[in-house]
C-alpha cells in the first residue's frame, strides 16, 4: 500500500483519539509513515499517554496553543494531521501549507450543528437523529469538504455523555472506513451546503443559558438536564434555578417510576409525559432572588 | 455499604468485580464513560456529592478503591 504522506500526527483526547491512534499504529507497517501523538487538552481519565508508552509512539503534551501552532508549522514532510476530539483551531497559515492535510472528526452531521458541544445542542433541540462527520479542515470552522458521515438515533433518555460516547464509536468506525482513501488521496469528498440559518455554537454558550426554568414543561426541563450532563467533566457549570424564591444549584437528576418517589429535602418531582417522574436534587445558594 | 457498591459495579461494569489488579482504567476494564455512570449511581444511592476532584483514575483503581472513596464521602456527610 502506498502513500505520499511521510508522517501522521494525531491530536485529540478521549476514547476516539485512543482507538484511532491504536489503529493508525497498527497500520504503520502497511505504509511506513512516522507516527506521533500530541496531547493538547488534558483529561483526568485520559489513556492516550499509556497507549503511546505501550506502542512506542512518540508522545508530547503541548497545552499552549501558540507553541502547538509553531510546532506544527515547522513540519517539513508531507503530513496528515488527524484531529480526533480536539478543540484546537488550526490557524490559516497551517491549514494552507501545501505539505499539510488535516482531517477532523466533528460530532454532528455537518453542515448542521457546527462548533462546540454539538451533542448537547442536538439533545436540547429535541433532535431524533445525529451523527458524526469526518471532513477536511479549511480556514472556516467545520466548513471543509465531507469525507464520510455516520448517523445514529438519539433516545428519549440519552444524556450528553452517552451520546458523546456513541458518537466516538461512530467516529472510529468512519475513520477505519476512510483511512486508506485519505492516505492515498482518493477520497470522493462532497462540499457542505450551507443554509442561511446556519449558526456556529460557541464554547461559551450553554443550553438554556444555564438556567432551569421550573415553569417550563417537564419534558423540556429533562432535555435541558440531559443536554448538559457530562458527569463530572465540567464541560458546563451546574444548572441553576429558583426554588421558592431562592436561587438553587442543580446537583443531580434522574427519571424514576412514580412508586419510587420518596419525600426528601431539596428534592423536586416533576411529571413526565411518559408517566414517570423527573427527580431533581438541588441545593440552595445563599442569595434570595429579588 | 459494600454490598450496594458491588451491586452498582455489577450493573455498570461486571468485570470490575473479578478484577484483582491495581489500575482498571489503564488495563481497559473500565472507561471514562462507565466511571460517569458509576459516579452518578453512587451519588443517587448514597445521597452524596462526588466532587470532580475525586473522579480521577486513582479512586477507580479497583473495587476496593471505589469503596474507600464512598466510605470517606459518606463519613464526611
Amino acid at each position: 500500500m502506498e502513500t505520499d504522506f511521510e508522517r501522521v500526527v494525531v491530536i485529540g483526547y478521549g476514547k476516539a483519539a485512543g482507538e484511532i491512534l491504536k489503529y493508525i499504529a497498527d497500520r504503520q507497517a502497511d505504509y511506513g509513515y512516522l507516527l506521533e501523538f500530541i496531547e493538547h487538552e488534558l483529561h483526568a481519565l485520559s489513556v492516550t499517554a499509556q497507549i503511546c508508552e505501550e506502542s512506542g509512539i512518540p508522545f508530547s503534551s503541548v497545552p499552549d496553543r501558540r507553541e502547538l501552532g509553531v510546532y506544527l508549522k515547522e513540519i517539513q514532510e508531507k503530513t496528515l494531521i488527524v484531529s480526533a476530539s480536539n478543540n484546537y483551531l488550526f490557524p490559516a497559515s497551517l491549514v494552507e501549507k501545501e505539505n499539510i492535510a488535516i482531517i477532523n472528526f466533528h460530532n454532528a452531521l455537518l453542515p448542521d450543528y457546527p462548533g462546540r458541544n454539538a451533542p448537547s445542542w442536538v439533545i436540547y433541540q429535541g433532535e431524533k437523529r445525529t451523527g458524526i462527520t469526518w471532513h477536511y479542515v479549511t480556514v472556516g470552522v467545520d466548513e471543509g469538504n465531507i469525507i464520510i458521515q455516520k448517523s445514529c438515533e438519539i433516545g428519549p433518555d440519552t444524556k450528553a455523555y452517552e451520546l458523546a460516547e456513541q458518537l466516538m464509536d461512530l467516529a472510529c468506525e468512519g475513520f477505519f472506513e476512510c483511512f486508506d482513501a485519505v492516505l492515498s488521496e482518493k477520497v470522493e469528498t462532497r462540499p457542505q451546503a450551507f443554509s442561511p440559518e446556519r449558526r456556529m455554537y460557541r464554547s461559551t454558550e450553554i443550553p438554556g443559558e444555564g438556567f432551569l426554568n421550573l415553569e417550563e414543561e417537564p419534558d423540556k426541563i429533562y432535555r435541558l438536564l440531559r443536554s448538559v450532563d457530562y458527569g463530572k467533566t465540567g464541560v458546563f457549570p451546574p444548572l441553576q434555578t429558583v426554588v421558592d424564591g431562592k436561587r438553587a444549584k442543580i446537583l443531580r437528576y434522574r427519571k424514576i417510576a412514580p412508586e419510587k418517589k420518596k419525600e426528601e429535602a431539596d428534592m423536586l418531582y416533576l411529571p413526565l409525559a411518559d408517566g414517570n417522574l423527573l427527580k431533581i436534587k438541588y441545593t440552595n445558594m445563599s442569595d434570595e432572588v429579588g | 455499604m459494600e454490598e450496594k457498591v458491588l451491586e452498582i459495579l455489577e450493573e455498570y461494569c461486571e468485570e470490575a468485580l473479578d478484577y484483582t489488579g491495581d489500575n482498571m482504567m489503564e488495563e481497559g476494564v473500565i472507561d471514562s464513560f462507565t466511571v460517569i455512570n458509576i459516579v452518578s449511581e453512587l451519588e443517587d444511592v448514597f445521597d452524596i456529592e462526588i466532587d470532580a476532584k475525586y473522579v480521577v483514575a486513582e479512586n477507580f483503581r479497583n473495587k476496593e478503591s471505589i469503596m474507600d472513596l464512598v466510605k470517606r464521602l459518606v463519613d464526611d456527610e
